[in-house]
């Protein structure tokens, strides 16, 4: 696979982002396990306060090409650059971006052993080196806007699934990050638990903060989306606004999945 | 995974136009108040019985067979404890033996003093732990009338006394259940609990009473032939300092519980947990050692090195402890780790002279703190922090180093000044604090992606596994001193307790593994995306919850070293077992009662370990507290 299979796309960058400078820079990104191409070649640029949905069928590298931002996959061919840094195997370069980027996963993987607030607090010691009064008032400040202000002395284990996640989505803010990748945020979740997860996305959304999420929501992704990249074995197929995406789909395989999920 | 959820895309479409800037707080709903369980009537003993015991023939065929070696084993014990010809003076007469073999009668106040210490502490963390809780009535009472029938069983079954003796017993047991059962029956409603801690120290102010008041003699029970030969009670010369133990208890106690309230938890709990481990070397060496100080030695040696390593090492932990110089502290502290051994190497080769062995130690010590700096540093708190921790550090091992060097006041006839159960604890507790760091080092190793430690770990896991324990001793208490550079020496036991704990850390470096694996690949992953180095992922997130799915394999281990210090007696050492084995056991006015010392040792062993087995089931259940 090369390049040149990547389809021409339209409207790729929003009106409103258009004097932003590029955060998320991906060329030709392809990675491989074992045999299998996971990505065949991912090349796209995000503004800074762009929220981009990635939707795509199960399998289609959605995930590990969200992970390899902030290396916890490591790409074997293409660069990326993150905010001016590229990713490279260099330890300090790595751990530099990872504190740069926020991450929520689909299992929360909240630290079972500390409590809600030492979960929020525990990096920002010993990554941003913030003092531990510091620490706490931003940590409290963190739950009380993701709603959960009274369950900071609880274990995670204590919680139900969606407080969990805006536990983790918390955890994520509180070292100041940049960039913030939502890695399928709700598919863990009871269906209404997944609202108030949703809600605090949308929160963080129009606050400016550049997003990246992976999800079947498509509520959301019409919703709040900047911008919908439509992945498909380990390819972008189709990027464009919720608007274009939605009602106007130009490859056939895009409108084969929505056809499918819709 | 590739289909969208109806519900949620129903709620996203609907929520367009209420975008509320803040994540809604629950609504506060009431529900109708739960019920109660019904009350169960109290099963009968015979309805219990029926439905336990005798609920199938096969269960009822165990039942009796079961019941029939029971009262066999316990016939036969009885009658092994109470024959008449047993001499369990033997036992009593030598306890001083038992607790510290050779240690000089006229300094043991320093043993006082040293349990003393360690009562205190545990009051204070009992205190501070908040050990204890509330025991319901029911449990204690139950708990009394199950020993009273268990003592009148004995009392019937048992072949050792006469029909009158008998009946006194059994009336003093039934005494025991009527008072239990009459409260128990007035309880039985009102389910009224007492905290714990009154009804142990309750129990210790018995056992405290029954010191000086319960005739020496009459614990035998010899049918008929009570011996009132020497007059005075249980506890004859320590009646006094056990008091005294018993009230510093229960003071250390309540100091704790008025203390607790008024500082930060936390904090306490560290200095009382540096304070137990800091007790050991301290009790040892000063206490119990009692060195003798030769001032200007210490002036002119120990004072001006600690400065020397105080300052030095304080300025090069300052620069470490500073995030802009992460990298050159790193380097810094690699460096001095490799010229620290490059010293021993040398010093082995003979291209270097000797020098003192503390100052070899603390160059490696300091090598290990600067490079700790960059990850435990920070602002410039964290920096004075680390500092202060690298003086007191270096403070408490100079003292320590001029104690064990200086030359000891207890004159005692053998090579150590302790023996019996006071060196297998002090062994036992050496090892397991030794090689407790060392085997997480060691399992982590294994683990870890570098092939040269991996490969290093394993070697070294797989070679001491297939070695047995007493080739390691052997090895350690005879053949150390030739691979060690020359002028250079270790005292036999210490050489002993290290190839001990070298041993029991490859076992316990295959249990933490067990417990690395139990821990799931997303934790280390949240772990690195908030971007945490390897060494704070490890000891932050990793290794306290790796330790804690192993607590019981743990504690096994533990359990193993402390039984296993037996085999010390092999190289020479008087350990609890050695003395009831070889030394009570060929007293010539105690012949033939090796039997009795032996019960005795197993009885001790025992109370230690299961003591041990359950403070890990207390411990695994406040641990499992909100976990998953």
């Amino acid at each position: 696979m090369t390049d040149e299979t990547i389809p021409e796309v339209s409207g790729a960058v929003p009106e409103r982002l258009a004097d932003q400078d590029d955060i998320i820079i991906c060329e030709g990104v392809k990675k491989w396990f074992g045999d299998f191409q996971a990505l065949r070649g991912i090349t796209a640029t995000i503004k800074e306060q762009e929220v981009v949905v990635v939707l795509g069928p199960s399998g289609s590298g959605k995930s590990t090409w969200i992970r390899c931002l902030n290396r916890l996959e490591a790409h074997q061919e293409g660069t990326i650059v993150i905010d001016g840094v590229e990713l490279t195997n260099d330890t300090r370069n790595i751990e530099k971006i990872r504190s740069e980027v926020g991450m929520v996963f689909q299992q929360f993987n909240l630290f079972p052993h500390l409590t809600v607030l030492d979960n929020v607090t525990l990096a920002q010691q010993w990554v941003r080196k913030r003092p531990r009064e510091m620490a706490n008032s931003v940590a409290m400040a963190l739950l009380d806007r993701v709603g959960i202000p009274e369950q900071a002395g609880k274990h995670p284990g204590q919680l139900s699934g969606g407080q969990q996640q805006r536990v983790a989505i918390a955890r994520a803010l509180a070292m100041d990050p940049k960039i913030m990748l939502f890695d399928e945020p709700t598919s863990a979740l009871d269906p209404e638990m997944i609202k108030e997860v949703l809600d605090v996305m949308k929160e963080l959304a129009r606050s400016g903060m550049t997003m990246m999420v992976i999800t079947h929501e498509m509520g959301f992704a019409r919703e709040v989306a900047d911008r919908i990249m439509f992945m498909e074995a380990g390819e972008i197929v189709e990027q464009g606004t919720p608007e274009h995406f939605f009602t106007n789909p130009t490859e056939d395989r895009t409108k084969l999945f929505l056809s499918q999920i819709l | 995974m590739a289909t969208s959820d109806p519900g949620g895309e129903i709620l996203g479409r609907g929520d367009a136009s209420l975008l509320a800037l803040r994540a809604e707080p629950e609504p506060e709903v009431e529900y109708a108040p739960s019920e109660r369980p019904p009350e169960r009537p109290p099963k009968g003993p015979w309805r219990w019985a029926r439905d336990n015991l005798f609920s199938s023939v096969f269960n009822s065929i165990l039942t009796v067979v079961t019941a029939l070696v029971v009262v066999l084993v316990l016939r036969g014990l009885t009658g092994f404890i109470f024959a008449p010809e047993r001499q369990w003076r033997s036992v009593g007469v030598n306890l001083r033996l038992y607790m510290t073999q050779a240690y000089p009668e006229e300094q043991y106040v320093r043993i006082w003093v040293v349990f003393g210490i360690m009562v205190a502490l545990a009051g204070l963390s009992f205190a501070f732990w908040k050990a204890g809780g509330p025991m319901p009535v029911r449990r204690i009472t139950g708990f009394v009338m199950g020993m009273a029938g268990i003592g009148a069983l004995v009392v019937v079954v048992g072949p050792f006394v006469a029909v009158p003796t008998k009946l006194v017993w059994l009336a003093v047991a039934g005494a025991f259940f009527a008072v239990a059962a009459a409260v128990h029956a007035r309880d039985w409603s009102k389910r009224t609990e007492v905290g714990s801690m009154r009804v142990w120290f309750s129990v210790l102010v018995l056992i405290i009473v029954a010191v000086w008041v319960v005739p020496f003699g009459h614990h035998a029970f010899v049918d008929g032939a009570v011996q009132p030969s020497e007059s005075g009670t249980v506890a004859m010369s320590t009646k006094v300092p056990l008091t005294v133990m018993a009230v510093v208890l229960v003071a250390a106690y309540w100091v704790g519980i008025a203390l607790r309230d008024r500082i930060p938890a936390n904090a306490a709990k560290g200095v009382l947990a540096l304070a137990w481990l800091l007790s050991v070397p301290f009790n040892l060496f000063v206490i119990l050692r009692d060195p003798d100080w030769d001032y200007s030695r210490v002036l002119s040696v120990w004072l001006p090195l600690f400065a020397l390593f105080a300052v030095g090492g304080g300025v090069l932990c300052w620069f470490a402890a500073k995030p802009a110089h992460a990298d050159s502290g790193r380097l810094l502290g690699g460096l001095i780790l490799v010229a620290g051994g490059l010293i021993y190497l040398l010093t082995y080769l003979g291209l270097l002279p000797g020098m003192l062995q503390a100052v070899r130690l603390s160059i490696l010590l300091l090598g290990l703190f600067v490079l700790g700096g960059p990850t435990f540093g920070g602002a410039a708190g964290a920096r004075r922090r680390y500092v202060a921790a690298w003086v007191v550090f270096i403070g408490l091992f100079y003292y320590f180093m001029a104690a064990i060097n200086a030359p000891s006041t207890v004159r005692v006839n053998t090579e150590l000044f302790l023996g019996g159960l006071s060196i297998t604890i002090l062994v036992a507790a050496s090892t397991m604090i030794i090689s407790f760091p060392i085997g997480v080092l060691l399992a982590l190793g294994r683990t870890s992606r570098m092939p040269i430690f991996r490969v290093l770990c394993t070697t070294y896991i797989e070679i001491v596994r297939g070695v047995p324990l007493i080739t390691i001793l052997f090895f350690f208490s005879v053949m150390l001193d030739l691979f060690l550079p020359s002028g250079m020496s270790i005292a036999e036991i210490m050489a002993v307790t290290l190839g001990y704990s070298l041993f029991s850390a490859a076992y316990l470096a295959e249990n933490v593994r067990g417990g690395l694996q139990a821990v799931r690949r997303g934790q280390y992953e949240a772990s690195q995306a908030l971007g945490m180095t390897a060494v704070q992922t490890t000891s932050f997130i990793v290794l306290p919850q790796a330790l804690r799915a192993v607590i019981p394999a743990l504690v096994g281990q533990m359990i193993a070293v402390f039984k296993e210090t037996s085999l010390l007696a092999i190289v020479g050492v008087f350990d609890f077992l050695f003395i009831a084995n070889k030394v009570v056991g060929t007293q010539s006015e105690f012949l033939g009662a090796r039997r009795e010392n032996l019960l005795f040792v197993s009885f001790v062993y025992w109370i230690f370990t299961f003591s041990m087995s359950r403070a890990s089931l207390r411990l695994e259940k406040k641990l499992g507290v909100g976990e998953r």
